[in-house]
């Protein structure tokens, strides 16, 4: 005498419930941070990544062509649409914007797979910046991690500005520029010294750039390290930076999930201080990215900062689905009857449709096994409702209303 | 602590890596040459060693199938996997070369080149620096026929002694890149087991001095 509505081993089913599950507990977190759900358009005009500089690579994206000639792109990102859209908003930037996303994005190949799509869940915080915000982005990105039960987990939290301003003092040119920061992406120490060889670089700045790949560690080692190297007022700043977010995070009570990497380059140039990854247990690509991009508004005529992340849902899943799902009944109600009483029990299914229950109903004959929170037996002699090993028989459908709603 | 996945190249630096490891205080007892034999543990269990062909080392430790890898740059730079590498091992070294017939004019002078390599990627990246157009074809072995039977001009492969280039009647045209043994390692590995990784560098920082 049970109704099943769906086998629990379909693996269609089980993926969409374990995905919706897990987005579920992110958009939830995200709410309780005050931020707001937006969408962006799937279709934008070529130009809006064209024109805007230091983003995605053209060859990169998704490209399509509509009857007019006009070239479109599906949605690449989230954060440079959001933040044409606020630009062109006119917003006091002492009062903070947070919007959150859960969309799928398209490229030409995330990972060499030929996977063309992706969802990724993130938040945007638009306003003035302040460790504090930068601080919120990172608490609560650490905070869904928890609630998605992550056991184990790491925030890599490095600066733009630091390798951006030692570079600075470099004279090379900037294929001579790219080739030694994928050296300091890979901390490939035996090819930063006889680089830096090559170039002449003076003694300083040499140490300097020498030293970022190996500022990985305990931020406040890793800091104290840092601070002799800084070469500038601007890379001491960002320091100050880094260390005054570090302090908001302490108070958060986060701070064992921390690690500075000063290697830690973006491939997306408009990041302009702090910037961040995630990694969690058994997924080798970071699951979430972000970090402040106070000047990317200004490619729209504004001048509003913004500190964003975005989770990689995919990677996620791979990493949780494990142990993070649980099994909901799939429907709260099923209602079993005898055909002689089908007027009956149909309209009392349809009843407690309308209060909002998701209901099955079917002939006793059927003998359908149910996966159900709770089951009304309707027989020609009397009606009983079964909420677990609660057993209540009723007459009128007003009772059973006041009894389950 | 955790275990980790060590990724180990098959092949010609196969026996010195285990040498060195031994060296560095970490040993494989059921390790022996001859062994069938692909995965093997140590005594604590701490390290768990897989023997995967060199091309594919940079692969398992990319998508973390193998937390920290032993490999040869060649493999790293035609891979052009997103992972650490940490430290020169400094074994099985040789380079990266263009090499060409005897009366192969000087690359400078070409206008446009067909080149042979089992490197197809780091032959055009090389190229493409040099400004010189160039098709790449993809070989994988017996790379230096490609010139002697009109195949290509020129061919990019690593070379150790230069004997086979010489053998083949081929002179060396131009020198890209020194060759040793690199250990990789994956980032997020990096992040959530630093200090297991951490001892292992040590360790072979130890082996090396």
């Amino acid at each position: 005498m049970e109704v099943q509505t769906y086998d629990p081993k379909d693996p269609n089913i089980r993926a969409y419930k374990v995905r919706e599950q897990l987005i579920q507990t992110m958009k939830t977190r995200f709410s309780l941070y005050g931020y707001h759900q937006i969408r962006t358009s799937t279709f934008e005009p070529y130009e809006l990544y064209f024109n805007t500089a230091g983003t995605i690579h053209t060859d990169e994206m998704v490209k399509l062509i509509d009857r007019n000639g006009k070239v479109l792109v599906l949605r690449p990102d989230v954060t440079i649409p959001a933040t044409r859209s606020v630009a062109a908003q006119n917003i006091d930037p002492t009062n903070h914007l947070r919007y959150f996303y859960v969309s799928d994005v398209y490229r030409q190949s995330f990972d060499g797979n030929g996977s063309k799509e992706k969802t990724q869940a993130g938040i945007e915080c638009f306003g003035e910046k302040s460790a504090e915000i930068d601080a919120e982005a990172i608490a609560l990105a650490i905070q869904t991690l928890k609630d998605l039960d992550v056991p184990n987990f790491k925030i890599e939290i490095g600066h733009a500005d630091f390798f951006k301003q030692a570079a600075s003092e470099l004279e090379v040119t900037n294929e001579e520029l790219e080739q030694l920061k994928r050296f300091i992406q890979a901390k490939n120490m035996t090819e930063i010294g006889p680089f830096l060889e090559r170039h002449n670089v003076k003694q300083e700045v040499a140490d300097a750039v020498r030293s970022i790949p190996l500022l990985y560690g305990k931020p406040n080692t890793v800091l104290a390290k840092a601070k002799q190297i800084a070469l500038n007022e601007t890379m001491q700043q960002a320091l100050q930076n880094l260390e005054d977010v570090y302090e908001v995070l302490e108070a958060y009570g986060v701070a064992e999930h921390i690690v500075l990497d000063f290697g830690l380059i973006n491939h997306m140039d408009y990041y302009s201080d702090i910037i961040f990854q995630g990694f969690i247990d058994n997924v080798a690509k970071p699951v979430l990215m972000g970090g402040r991009y106070d000047h990317l508004s200004e490619q729209f005529a504004a001048q509003i900062p913004a500190i964003g992340f975005a989770f990689e849902v995919e990677a996620l899943l791979e990493g949780t689905s494990d142990y993070a799902f649980e099994e909901p009944a799939s429907v709260d109600m099923t209602v079993i009857y005898e055909k002689t009483k089908q007027k009956e029990a149909l309209a009392i299914a349809a009843e407690l449709r309308e209060a909002g229950l998701r209901t099955i109903a079917v002939p006793a004959a059927d003998q359908v096994k149910a996966n159900s929170a709770s089951i009304i037996q309707i027989t020609e002699s009397e009606q009983i409702l079964i909420s677990g090993n609660d057993v209540q028989k009723f007459t009128a459908l007003r009772d059973l209303k006041a009894e389950i709603l | 602590m955790e275990q980790l996945t060590l990724a180990l190249a098959k092949g010609r630096t196969a026996e010195s890596t285990i040498e060195l490891l031994n060296k560095a205080g970490i040993e494989f007892p059921d390790f022996h040459t001859k062994s069938r034999k692909l995965v093997f543990s140590n005594p604590e269990e701490t390290l768990k060693l897989i023997f995967v062909k060199a091309v594919d080392v940079c692969t398992y430790v990319e998508t973390g199938a193998a937390d920290v890898g032993v490999v040869g740059k060649d493999n790293i730079l035609e891979s052009g996997a997103d992972i650490y590498e940490l430290l020169d091992l400094k074994l099985g070294k040789c380079k990266f070369s263009v090499a060409g017939l005897q009366d192969t004019p000087p690359l400078e002078e070409a206008k446009k080149l067909v080149v042979a390599s089992k490197y197809p990627r780091v032959a055009t990246n090389y190229f493409n620096q040099k400004g010189i157009a160039v098709e790449t074809i993809k070989l994988n072995g017996s790379v230096e026929l490609a010139p002697l039977i009109g195949m290509a001009d020129c061919i990019v492969d690593i070379v150790e002694t230069g004997n086979t280039i010489k053998e083949n009647g081929l002179k060396i045209m131009a020198d890209i890149d020194d060759i040793s043994t690199r250990l990789i390692v994956n980032k997020s590995s990096f992040a959530t087991k630093t200090e297991s990784i951490q001892q292992v560098i040590d360790q072979l920082k130890a082996g090396l001095e």
